[in-house]
């Protein structure tokens, strides 16, 4: 059976972080979210993956030639006009059933176990989740679906649709059919295949996230750097500590007092120190350096960074390429957070700063605040509010 | 004639780091590679010609066979090209052979049980195993094979496919229409079950079986081949030495005044044994090895050209070529609370199911004065450990922990 | 320069050779043909890539053959000049690389005894001359048949009447062996056949060798068997694939911010402020060098220039650079000197030949290239490896900003030990280096604006490129780039040197690009900029981004982040390469494979 994973949209709300990059390469665990996905689907015995590309689509196909041995096929959609319009690019290259699923959501391999070996024709996937209303609550009946309420505004359900389905090749007829109408949404398809009668199975999934915020991610980051598994690379100098697990990658160097404790992936070619405390659900991408004296947790920093001596940084995100020169200080707290015109409320937020960023020496950044990619803010400054791409602080 | 042909070409990737520079057939137990006893026991059941599958690393199993002249045999090298399977691999051999025995290198097969895959056309070598779960299992019917199945959560039998087969030319239409499998190989279960559609296949039970999945299965594979081995003594055994039990001693080698040897150990040649050292049994000890004043081995196998020189206790690890360990480094091997020891593996967590496991070293490892080695460690090539450093767990090669 | 490959085993010949070629493809890809003994020689050819003849061949049975990939140089593009060529009789077939230049004169004395020939190539004469010297044994033939050749080759020669043996013959084209179980395996370069065998034998100049399936046997020149040695090849090819990008130039230009991190790797230290070599390396620049000598051949020309530049202002010890078909013969060679071969590929016939000529002088040889195992590496006392991974496009690209990181590199590390550097310098160099992959990526960011600018330049006759100081051979590579892939005449000068003869030239129709860095002559290339605009040109500068007086000056401008003081810009670098590619492509050109054009070029 094949897997027809979606990986073109852009996720805006992830802005900046998917402004040179499509939403499903940002890396979780020094691991780019659609890996996990692939995971998943090699465990289940899978053998071909057809992956819908569009945004940024060659920073995709140019990281995976195939999977460990699963083959994948590239499927490009020009136009991203949604899930359903992006499932029919895939058509030729499909013969039988095959079960479709989302390149941004990590996902257990057993859901997805069940699934294949499910009997019915249509089968979904569905979720106990804490927030349903973010999502299209599911209403069954005797274990098949019934409905899908998309983000109802009251609480009527508790489990929610997971984007992850079972489908036959007769899909196809309503997709084009639908497609001609205007619709391309994945949700619209099976609520009307669900008006025509289909049935649609329904398995549950052990565990299954979602990424649509960028506080999304250093949550799902540290879930999963608790798989994370010590082993040593690189030149580790007398006098480091390095308790729980720690995974540090080739050809990095942590320098004495050094202080690391697990879970913390620290990437390759990376300086760390001397006396650098690294504290855990931190992930540290390839040839970054992190100077003395400066304190890390709860973060995901990513490639080719730069953070200078003395700084503190806590549940924050730094993305690729930024410099922060020394005693740079995010600080964390809880804050209302405005994205693409909704505001959310968010527990414990540091800084989420952009690809590129130059920030000087002493600069503090309130809780929550969003710099944007190649933003440049001089020494001294105090950031209490979201910053554009391509801004200069004077 | 019937022919013999080794599978040889695997890497062994879960046998890291002992791996990145041997292929799998060639890790000693007992002071020679696995491929040899199948060699050896191939050729007392009377097998004379030897076709060797290789790939990975080729030139060392070459180098190191020949063109088995040394064993009076005729052993032919055919390189896999690609790692696309053991159905692919038996493949390219297809214009080399007729009637033919196949063995997977990597597995120790009993010379009594070649002999009776040998009288069996179109026969597989199966063993029984109390706990099969990572095996493929077999169903057979009076004998007869009626189908193998990929490894099972729970299996409905405890007959395992052992890795051994009698095939003839037929073979080879079959493997041309093998699909790949889910993981994208070409397996020769697939073939077989194929096979057993069209044809009859034989069943042979097998009473003697050695896998080698894990490093920590050398230790064990060793243990064994050694409780066979007789006492041979070719060095020199100084005054005040003491062998105790089955020991063998290769040439040139000396075991020094006040050494204290107790069998089974295997000891190579060009060898520098005490004064003064203790050790213990079910260990191997390669060639040109210096092992000093006040050091203990135990259930060990150490590779070629190292050093356990000064203060040193090795227990129930596995040392590559080219070590040398600073005066004073010791290795941990059981845990405190005598727990079985659980090691990472490629990122996952395995339970050895040993009590006592120490490091599995790789080669041109070089260890500080007073450096230690906890329980379960995995120490990759050219990794360089300060003096005083205290190591555990992964050590990726070339890495310096000082 | 063309690919060749024999294959003598139990495989399938035709995939075997098949498999060889598209390895090969990267030393010619106008016409590829194979032939394979299934009795009698069966010869298939076809003009234009691999792929080609693969869809066209038809299943061959035989387990032995030879194969080639044609890139032109005696005789046009044609089904009968491409190889294999056969004798007349049909029954010995041959490959050659390389260039025969006698054969006029040997062709008119075959066809004066009755040989036919069918093809304008040079090489055919070989395969009747082997036949015209044949007795029964192909070796003596060959032996005789090489004896009457001038010039240079690789050939490969199979015989229908001795379908047991394949036989190899060199002198200065590459031709490596592969040895295998109960095959063997004859070709241009190792990756062709890595597949089936890591160990190989490198020949000699002027020996032959012959392979049957079992063994291999190497003569030399007079005849006599010479023992040989195996070399275990340790190495992985991976295969390139463009990425979703529409070719491999631009793909390899995206690569850098990749690259340029992978030839830093382990090699500097933020912390340490150090810069780390290996060994050798270390040992080399540690000695006493009085002077360098650079030596490469176009691309790796410029970036020598460049390197120039860097290592003078960090070490005050003079640089040199030659092309390495100058210096060979008339290049001083002095036993105090290091010479500095650059070549992407190791191959580079000419850089070779510098490369032996500076050694057999005694002088200290370092190699900067991207391939491990290529003979450049071999023959030198120590080499530099870029790390760039396969670069598939015929314009370098990646290699040439990996090129310039070693320079650089190498220049801080001399500056170093001469005391020249201090450590805090060294530090902010240190920086700058690791900040290299943002800046480029801040280049690849004005794709767009670029793309505006290329169509300004798309329908130019002609265009100028012009800097001063290390921007001059930016320049140069500038013009080269543009030339080389979108056919469109392009010079680079120093900006100084217009008045002494090249303003003759510039009329209204030539584009004039402009590379204006803040240095000390920033004032004089404002200048520059108004004597081009007097003459009625456009300008187009490429200026850093906080350049607020060059607007005033140049019709259009590209900015790029500053360099840091003397370092070169490789952003300015990336600008120019995507300019010559976005130009390229507006005009549709074979961007990946230019017109009479091959990625390295191993004949003279």
């Amino acid at each position: 059976m094949k897997a027809v994973i979606l990986a073109a949209g852009e996720g805006k709300r992830l802005r900046p972080f998917t402004e040179t990059m499509p939403k499903v390469m940002l890396p979780i665990a020094n691991k780019p979210i659609i890996e996990y996905v692939f995971d998943a689907i090699k465990k289940t015995g899978m053998d071909e993956i057809i992956l819908v590309v569009g945004y940024k689509k060659e920073v995709i196909m140019d990281y995976f030639k195939e999977y460990k041995g699963i083959k994948i096929t590239y499927i490009i959609q020009d136009k991203q006009l949604g899930t359903a319009h992006a499932l029919l690019q895939a058509k030729d290259n499909l013969k039988e059933s095959f079960i479709v699923l989302a390149g941004d959501n990590i996902i257990d391999d057993k859901g997805i176990q069940k699934l294949i070996q499910d009997k019915s024709e249509y089968s979904i996937i569905v979720k106990e989740h804490p927030y349903p209303s973010k999502y299209g609550v599911v209403f069954l009946e005797n274990q098949n679906l019934k409905e899908i309420v998309e983000k109802p505004k009251e609480e009527i359900g508790k489990f929610i649709s997971t984007g992850i389905y079972k489908f036959p090749m007769n899909v196809f007829k309503k997709l084009e059919q639908l497609n001609k109408q205007g619709i391309h949404d994945l949700s619209s398809v099976v609520e009307s295949l669900l008006k025509d009668g289909i049935l649609f199975s329904t398995n549950t999934a052990d565990s299954w996230m979602d990424i649509v915020y960028p506080w999304d991610l250093i949550q799902v980051n540290e879930i999963m750097l608790q798989n994370i598994k010590g082993s040593t690379s690189g030149t580790i100098e007398k006098n480091v500590i390095i308790k729980g697990d720690v995974s540090i990658g080739k050809d990095t160097k942590i320098y004495s007092g050094s202080y690391i404790v697990g879970p913390v992936i620290i990437g390759e070619v990376c300086e760390i120190g001397p006396n650098a405390c690294i504290f855990p659900s931190t992930s540290i991408g390839n040839n970054s350096v992190i100077h003395p004296f400066t304190e890390i947790q709860n973060s995901i920093i990513m490639n080719d960074v730069h953070i200078g001596s003395s700084s503190f940084i806590r549940n924050s995100v730094i993305a690729r390429g930024s410099i922060l020169r020394h005693n740079f200080t995010s600080s964390s707290d809880e804050c209302t957070i405005e994205i693409e015109g909704e505001f959310k409320k968010v527990e414990n937020i540091g800084s989420l700063i952009g690809e590129d960023c130059t920030i000087e020496n002493h600069v503090v950044v309130d809780p929550g605040v969003i710099i944007g990619r190649k933003c440049n803010i001089s020494s001294m400054k105090r950031i209490r509010k979201n910053i554009q791409s391509n801004s200069k602080v004077m | 004639m019937v022919k013999c042909v080794i599978l040889a070409a695997g890497e062994g990737k879960r046998i890291h780091p002992l791996t990145y520079t041997r292929p799998k057939v060639m890790l000693p137990v007992a002071n020679k590679p696995i491929i040899e006893y199948n060699l050896l026991n191939a050729i007392n059941a009377g097998l004379k010609e030897f076709v060797f599958v290789v790939a990975y690393k080729s030139e060392m199993v070459r180098n190191y066979f020949g063109n088995g002249e040394k064993y009076k045999v005729k052993i032919e090298y055919i390189n896999q090209g690609e790692p696309k399977g053991t159905a692919h691999a038996i493949g390219v051999v297809e214009r080399f052979v007729d009637d033919f025995i196949v063995l997977c290198g990597d597995t120790i097969f009993g010379e009594n049980d070649i002999k009776n895959i040998l009288n069996t056309k179109n026969s597989i070598g199966l063993y029984k195993l109390d706990n099969p779960k990572e095996y493929g299992i077999v169903e057979t019917k009076n004998d007869k094979i009626v189908k193998i199945y990929e490894k099972m959560d729970k299996p409905f039998t405890n007959i395992i496919n052992a890795g051994i087969y009698h095939f003839d030319k037929k073979v080879f239409d079959f493997i041309k229409k093998t699909d790949r499998s889910p993981r994208g190989e070409y397996e020769i279960t697939d073939t077989i079950n194929m096979m057993t559609e069209k044809s009859i296949v034989s069943s042979v039970i097998l009473k003697e079986w050695r896998d080698v999945v894990y490093p920590w299965h050398l230790l064990d594979a060793n243990e064994e081949v050694l409780k066979k081995l007789d006492e041979k003594i070719e060095g020199t055994i100084e005054k005040n030495a003491t062998i105790k039990g089955k020991v063998i001693v290769g040439k040139n080698t000396i075991v020094m005044n006040g050494s204290y040897i107790e069998g089974p150990v295997v000891i190579g040649e060009n060898c520098k044994i005490g004064p003064n050292c203790y050790i213990r049994p079910y260990t191997s000890i390669g060639d040109s090895w210096h092992i000093g004043n006040a050091c203990e081995i135990k259930n060990s196998i150490v590779f070629d050209n190292s050093n356990i020189p000064h203060q040193n206790y090795v227990g129930d690890s596995i040392i590559g070529s080219g070590c040398n360990f600073g005066a004073g480094t010791k290795v941990a091997n059981l845990r405190l609370d005598k727990n079985n020891i659980i090691v990472t593996l490629n990122g996952k967590i395995i339970d050895s199911k040993r009590r006592k496991l120490g490091v599995i070293m790789g080669d041109n490892v070089q260890t500080g004065i007073n450096s230690m080695i906890n329980i379960g460690s995995f120490i990759g090539n050219n990794v360089s450990i300060g003096p005083g450093a205290i190591v555990k767990g992964v050590i990726e090669p070339d890495s310096k922990v000082m | 320069m063309c690919g060749i490959i024999g294959y003598n085993g139990f495989r399938d010949a035709d995939i075997v050779i098949l498999n060889g070629l598209k390895k090969l493809e990267y030393r010619g890809y106008d016409s590829a043909g194979i032939a394979i003994i299934d009795k009698k020689q069966q010869v298939y050819k076809e003009i234009g890539e691999i792929k080609n003849l693969e869809e066209k061949l038809p299943k061959i049975k035989g387990t032995i053959g030879i194969g080639h990939t044609r890139w032109a140089t005696t005789g046009g593009v044609t089904k009968n000049n491409a190889h294999p060529h056969l004798s007349t009789s049909g029954k010995i077939a041959i490959v050659h690389n390389g260039i025969i230049e006698n054969y006029v004169k040997l062709r008119e004395n075959l066809e004066k005894k009755g040989f036919k020939f069918v093809s304008q190539t040079d090489s055919e004469i070989i395969a009747n001359l082997i036949e015209d010297n044949y007795k029964g044994n192909l070796k003596d033939a060959v032996f005789s048949a090489i004896k009457k050749l001038e010039g240079y080759y690789a050939i490969v020669v199979t015989c229908e009447d001795e379908p047991d043996k394949i036989i190899g013959a060199r002198l200065q084209s590459p031709l490596v062996i592969g040895v295998g179980d109960n095959e063997n395996f004859l070709a241009s370069d190792i990756p062709a056949f890595l597949k089936y065998t890591n160990r190989v034998i490198y020949l000699n100049e002027a020996e032959i060798c012959v392979l049957t399936k079992k063994d291999v046997k190497v003569y030399n020149k007079d005849e006599k068997v010479v023992d040989k040695k195996e070399n275990v090849i340790d190495w992985n090819i991976q295969d390139a694939e463009k990425s979703g990008f529409p070719h491999f130039m631009l793909k390899e230009i995206y690569d850098q911010p990749d690259t340029v991190n992978q030839v830093l790797r382990g090699r500097i230290s933020e912390i340490h402020r150090n810069i780390n070599f290996n060994e050798n390396v270390e040992n080399l620049l540690n000695s006493n060098i009085s002077s360098i000598q650079i030596v490469a051949c176009g691309t790796s020309y410029y970036a020598g220039l460049i390197g120039k530049y860097i290592i003078e202002k960090f070490t005050d010890t003079p640089v040199f650079v030659e092309f390495a078909s100058e210096y060979r013969y008339f290049g001083l060679k002095h036993e105090s000197s290091l010479v500095i071969a650059i070549t992407q590929s190791g191959e580079t016939l000419d850089t070779l030949a510098a490369l032996r000529e500076a050694k057999n002088s005694g002088c200290k040889t370092l190699v900067i290239t991207n391939v491990v195992g290529s003979t450049a590496t071999r023959i030198s006392d120590a080499y530099i490896l870029m790390q760039s991974g396969p670069e598939i496009g015929v314009a370098a690209t990646k290699t040439f900003t990996s090129q310039i990181i070693v320079l650089l590199l190498i220049a801080l590390k001399l500056g170093m030990i001469k005391n020249k550097i201090s450590a805090v310098q060294l530090y902010e160099y240190i920086r700058y280096l690791r900040e290299i992959p943002r800046t480029v990526r801040d280049v690849l960011n004005k794709n767009n604006e670029i793309l505006d600018i290329a169509k300004q330049l798309k329908n130019a006759e002609s265009v100028f490129f012009i800097g001063r100081g290390v921007n001059y051979p930016l320049s140069l590579e500038g013009a080269l780039k543009l030339k080389e892939i979108s056919y469109i005449h392009a010079e680079g000068f120093a900006a100084g040197e217009l008045k002494h003869g090249p303003f003759a030239l510039l009329t209204k129709s030539t584009p004039v690009v402009v590379i204006a860095t803040k240095d000390a002559t920033y004032d004089k290339i404002l200048a520059n900029i108004g004597e081009v605009k007097a003459r009625g040109s456009q300008v187009i500068a490429i200026a850093e981004i906080d350049d607020t007086e060059i607007e005033k000056h140049a019709d259009f401008v590209l900015r790029v982040p500053g360099g840091s003081g003397v370092l070169p810009s490789i952003p300015i670098i990336v600008v120019l390469q995507l300019l010559a590619y976005h130009v390229a492509d507006l005009r549709k050109c074979s961007i990946d494979k230019p017109r009479n054009l091959a990625k390295s070029v191993t004949v003279e």
